[in-house]
């Protein structure tokens, strides 16, 4: 009976409550849609993130953030710490990485020189935990037949001094190796639109810094087998990735056969010695967690397995997917969020707001019906709930249409293809991602703020006297 | 006299006190009555003599700040603000001046509406709505608005709303206060009718002399205080009501 009268009240006030109910579903779209596409970037900004640091990362622990670009210096017994994480934490899955910086510079005319960051992976464990493979638009992934080593060391350079560069690395690029058989070379598809003769086939030479914190270089050749979009251009123009193996073999993780050259002015030339690659070295391990049972909060969970890892290694440095970035892009995203949140919360307050003084005002001017009707035996709580049920289906209703309004824009906006213009003529697609907790949000967030704003009236009206009630008020409005 | 174990409802030594701005209004003064079974009790009194105070005190609408208010027999002042809306719901039966329809409701809603605050069936509900409805000449219009109705047609609705319990007491504050002289004399005749052939025991208050000359027994109210208590209907209550302080009784009962 509370619930047929509630109805009956709404529907006396419907122009009112048309009114609230349409700024509160409004704001619940906007905060949807706003939520799915900050859902749609973070799934790319993670996609891209994690192409870097998966769940979370080891490095040696004088390494910092700006290391991650591929200067870390070798992590003692990498082989190791991957094996006793995975012990110690059940589930969690390594896989240990060789990084380099590199540098190219092709002669086309408009090309200038550029750098990128190697990333040397395990084909088949790296894609495990990166999905890298998947994220191939053109040529194609690593295979067991690509030439991966070359079977001795490469021409290294020794720096001597600061300044001391030498020519010739400006010099790589077009100008090959002679007789070198390129390492193969998964490129970013934004590389390759910056740079148009970098495509899948291209053979050129390429200068990697070959340790961290010393001054060493080796130039080789490289051939591009693929290329990859990750979804954020930005990353893709500098990331590319070769064979671990590869780089250990041209960073010398392995038994070196044979004696060093040195060239008087130049530096040191390790010439044609052939290496044995050790592969428990590398610089990086980076780990996967078991994937959480709800992902209320994806930073919570990337804190979280840092603070595993570190628990299992304290002395280590151990980044997670967020730290890299906050690193890229201060704590712009955490900020947006923030925003989000804030303002979201200020509509509503002041759509809750609405509902208490609409019904506070309602309740003064039908008095008279609330003293009838405790005057035919109804008690406060049937008074209380004939007013808090319009709370409630005044917010599920908003809810529902705040859904359906989102909904609709959402698949306009697939169908339309809205796309945002980055570097180098690349397109972001504009997308959203709908998750479980959005729907929840925005269902319970309005039925939550109008009961609790339709609440306070409606215990008041209960409260009401009934000689009270009877003596002030009209019947109807 | 009408025999103790008649009484409907019995109010004993009853005060009610308001504050008003600081200012304190006895609006009824330590008064007794009785209201015996089958009765038809008309209450006149001048404008603020306690008329309506009284009337809420019977339906248990207001507390009195002294004194008790029994109903059949039971003490309704120590019984909890729970039972007591139940005590309402079950026992008594209201008409107002304004009618108070639920305007958003049709008639035969606005008749059953009580009964479901009860909990009772709704079907059997509505079969005795019928019933009622056609009683008080209404039934043509059971499935119209309340608000569509003329003011006589509406106060019909609200009798046979009060009906709907079963109630021991059908109490009416003004029922004709906002009719004109047909209307009132037609309402006046469907609550006598009910009184005779149900045996409905009203109580109905009216500041209206010839109005209030429908009751078989009439009650006199004057600052607070019973002034005269009858069942001559050819009695002169303004003379009853301005010789009442030369015969102030202290509050005993006159009648019943």
């Amino acid at each position: 009976m509370s619930g047929k009268l509630a109805i009956g009240e709404l529907k006396d006030h419907k122009r009112i409550y048309a009114i609230i109910i349409l700024v509160i579903a409004l704001t619940m779209t906007s905060f949807m849609l706003e939520n799915a596409y900050l859902n749609y970037m973070m799934q790319v900004v993670d996609d891209t993130t994690k192409l870097v640091t998966a769940d979370a990362l080891v490095v040696d622990p004088d390494s910092n953030l700006r290391d991650l670009y591929g200067t870390e210096p070798e992590l003692e017994d990498a082989g190791r710490i991957a094996r006793e994480i995975e012990n110690k934490l059940p589930g969690y899955e390594t896989s240990i990485r060789v990084t380099a910086q590199g540098t190219y510079g092709l002669g086309t005319e408009g090309e200038a020189v550029d750098g990128c960051t190697i990333q040397g992976i395990d084909p088949i464990e790296d894609d495990k935990i990166s999905g890298i493979g998947s994220k191939i638009v053109e040529g194609r992934y690593f295979i067991d037949s690509d030439p991966i080593l070359r079977g001795h060391t490469p021409l290294y350079i020794e720096i001597e001094g600061p300044g001391d560069l030498p020519n010739f690395v400006y010099g790589t690029g077009e100008k090959l190796l002679e007789d070198e058989e390129p390492y193969p070379i998964i490129v970013g598809a934004t590389a390759s639109k910056m740079h148009p003769s970098v495509q899948v086939g291209k053979t050129f030479s390429l200068t990697l810094s070959v340790s961290g914190k010393e001054s060493s270089y080796a130039t080789v050749n490289v051939k591009v087998i693929g290329l990859y979009e990750s979804g954020t251009p930005t990353l893709d123009a500098l990331m590319w990735f070769m064979h671990a193996d590869s780089l250990r073999e041209i960073k010398r993780y392995g038994e070196v056969d044979g004696r060093d050259w040195r060239i008087p002015g130049i530096g040191t030339f390790k010439g044609y010695n052939p290496i044995t690659v050790d592969q428990d070295r590398g610089d990086v391990v980076i780990i996967k967690a078991p994937e959480p049972l709800h992902q209320l909060s994806p930073v919570g969970h990337a804190q979280e397995v840092s603070e595993k890892v570190e628990g299992v290694f304290p002395y280590l440095g151990v980044y997670n997917w967020h730290d890299f970035l906050v690193y890229i892009a201060g704590s712009m995203q955490d900020v947006v969020t923030i925003m989000l949140w804030g303002s979201i919360a200020v509509t509503l307050f002041l759509c809750g707001a609405a509902i208490k003084y609409v019904m506070d005002s309602i309740i003064m001017r039908k008095t008279r019906e609330i003293g009838s009707l405790k005057a035919f035996g109804a008690r406060d709580r049937v008074i209380f709930r004939i007013f808090l049920y319009q709370g409630i289906i005044i917010g599920f209703v908003a809810g529902i249409l705040g859904i359906i309004f989102s909904l609709v824009v959402m698949n306009f906006v697939n169908w339309y293809g809205l796309s945002v213009e980055f570097i180098a003529g690349t397109q972001l697609q504009i997308g959203f991602i709908v998750n479980w907790l959005t729907l929840l949000v925005s269902l319970m967030l309005p039925v939550t703020l109008s009961v609790l704003a339709a609440a306070i009236p409606a215990k008041k009206a209960s409260m009401l006297s009934p000689v009270e009630a009877l003596r002030k008020g009209e019947l109807s409005l | 006299m009408v025999r103790k174990d008649n009484i409907i409802i019995d109010l004993d030594c009853i005060s009610k006190k308001y504050d008003e701005y600081g200012v304190v209004v006895n609006a009824l003064n330590n008064l007794s009555l009785g209201i015996s079974s089958g009765e038809f009790v008309s209450i006149i009194g001048p404008s603020g003599c306690g008329k309506s105070t009284l009337l809420h005190c019977m339906g248990l609408l207001d507390r009195p700040t002294s004194g008790i208010v029994s109903i059949e027999g039971k003490d309704t002042s120590k019984i909890s603000g729970k039972e007591i809306a139940l005590f309402r719901g079950e026992k008594l039966g209201f008409v107002f001046q304004n009618y108070n329809l639920i305007p958003r409701l049709t008639v035969m809603e606005n008749v059953v509406l009580p009964g479901l605050i009860m909990k009772k069936n709704p079907l059997e509900l509505e079969e005795k709505a019928r019933k009622l409805l056609k009683e008080v000449g209404i039934l043509h219009r059971a499935d119209h608005k309340g608000i569509h109705l003329s003011g006589g047609e509406q106060q019909r609705v609200a009798i046979a709303r009060s009906l709907i319990n079963d109630p021991v007491l059908l109490l009416a504050d003004e029922p004709t206060g906002a009719l004109d002289s047909d209307s009132s004399c037609e309402i006046m005749d469907i609550l006598l009718k009910l009184n005779k052939n149900r045996g409905v025991t009203s109580v109905f208050v009216s500041h209206d002399i010839e109005i209030a000359r429908f009751g078989s027994r009439t009650i006199a109210l004057k600052d607070g205080q019973v002034a005269g208590d009858t069942k001559d209907k050819n009695c002169d209550f303004e003379k009853v009501v301005k010789s009442f302080r030369n015969n102030y009784n202290g509050g005993k009962r006159l009648s019943g």
